[in-house]
């Protein structure tokens, strides 16, 4: 199944330095507005601004959900991601985290809790689709599980540090 | 994860959600320290240190990575960008997203306060149709802005769609701040980056 994003440009893929634009705005919005104002800023976003996504997610169910990610790193510059897909979930392999990689290559100083936000802002998408969603590892490697539930809620301990 | 394919399109949805944290102030200070002061600290740091040679090294760099229509001249003592094709505004305007009062704003956001520490001030105009141009001048030089044509053969004003008759133009003098805006209204009140 193939999946076109619900934005479209005119190069196939992103341009890097636009990482250092969403890592300040990280450490900005964190130190102005606290780690609460931080996440909800997340939260916000993923119901608000990935409404047309969640939407898709949610009338398509999992095939539509793994589809949309292989779109979604084909278009981000320099992402190695295997995305694998059972009955039951949707794994993302993050091999390279393309924002981790180009950041750490550009010396920039990453916000510790960096990888966080793919929690938050998942979690709030998956939801809003009816879906939730797991985080393991980060600091450039990490696995994404999206499911229908899971037993027990997120290790916030199991989401590495920058 | 947020990526960067679309990141103008969450780039202007947060605009709006820092806006309604803290109105044009917060939202002024984050185009100051997050964008001129963090992000684009590469930007600073080449112009502070070669001025008009760092504008030049630093825009090339970038607007080609994004892909823009645009043309860079300078002159002696003045380097001037015309925008016909902003990729940034472009993508908002073809994808019909819509979140922030003037997504413009935010290059004066950022730009601004990277030519004041640099020591130089701005003219620019916008049209909110992905068109615009700007003129850096040495703090202190009062030269006003060029007439049309007189500092680039691909002048955006002289586009045939520069003044559609439908949006304001917003425009700068000597300015390093989206504070120090002059709207100069045309006639319809609705422009496509107005909510």
């Amino acid at each position: 199944m193939s999946f076109q994003l619900p934005y479209q440009d005119t190069k196939p893929q992103g341009a890097a330095d636009f990482y250092f634009a969403i890592n300040a705005t990280f450490r900005f919005i964190h130190a102005r507005l606290g780690r609460a104002g931080w996440v909800r800023y997340l939260q916000e976003m993923g119901q608000g601004y990935f409404a047309p996504v969640n939407e898709a997610w949610r009338s398509g169910g999992l095939p539509v959900v793994a589809a949309y990610w292989r779109a979604f790193f084909a278009a981000e510059p320099g992402a190695e991601v295997e995305v694998r897909e059972t009955n039951e979930e949707v794994i993302l392999e993050v091999r390279k985290c393309p924002a981790i990689h180009h950041l750490r290559e550009q010396a920039r100083e990453i916000v510790p809790f960096y990888c966080e936000h793919c929690y938050h802002l998942n979690h709030a998408r998956a939801e809003a689709a009816g879906l939730a969603m797991r985080l393991q590892g980060g600091a450039g490697q990490c696995r994404h599980v999206f499911s229908r539930k899971f037993a027990t809620p997120q290790d916030m301990n199991a989401i590495r540090t920058c | 994860m947020l990526g960067c394919y679309d990141f103008c399109g969450h780039y202007d949805w947060t605009f709006e959600w820092l806006q309604e944290q803290g109105g044009d102030t917060l939202l002024r200070d984050y185009w100051r320290e997050a964008i001129a002061g963090d992000s684009q600290r590469h930007a600073a740091q080449l112009i502070e240190t070669l001025g008009f040679e760092g504008m030049k090294k630093y825009w090339a760099h970038t607007l080609e990575e994004e892909a823009a229509g645009y043309t860079l001249t300078t002159r002696g003592d003045v380097a001037r960008i015309d925008m016909h094709d902003c990729p940034s505004k472009g993508f908002l305007l073809r994808n019909g997203i819509n979140h922030s009062a003037d997504y413009c704003d935010h290059c004066i956001g950022w730009i601004g306060p990277v030519m004041e520490k640099a020591g130089f001030t701005i003219d620019h105009e916008h049209n909110h149709c992905g068109q615009c141009w700007w003129e850096m001048r040495k703090k202190g030089d009062e030269t006003p802005a060029s007439e049309t044509g007189d500092l680039s053969a691909a002048d955006v004003r002289v586009a045939p769609n520069w003044k559609s008759g439908d949006f304001p133009l917003d425009k700068f003098e000597k300015s390093t701040s989206a504070e120090e805006k002059n709207p100069q209204p045309i006639s319809a009140p609705t422009r496509p980056d107005s909510r």
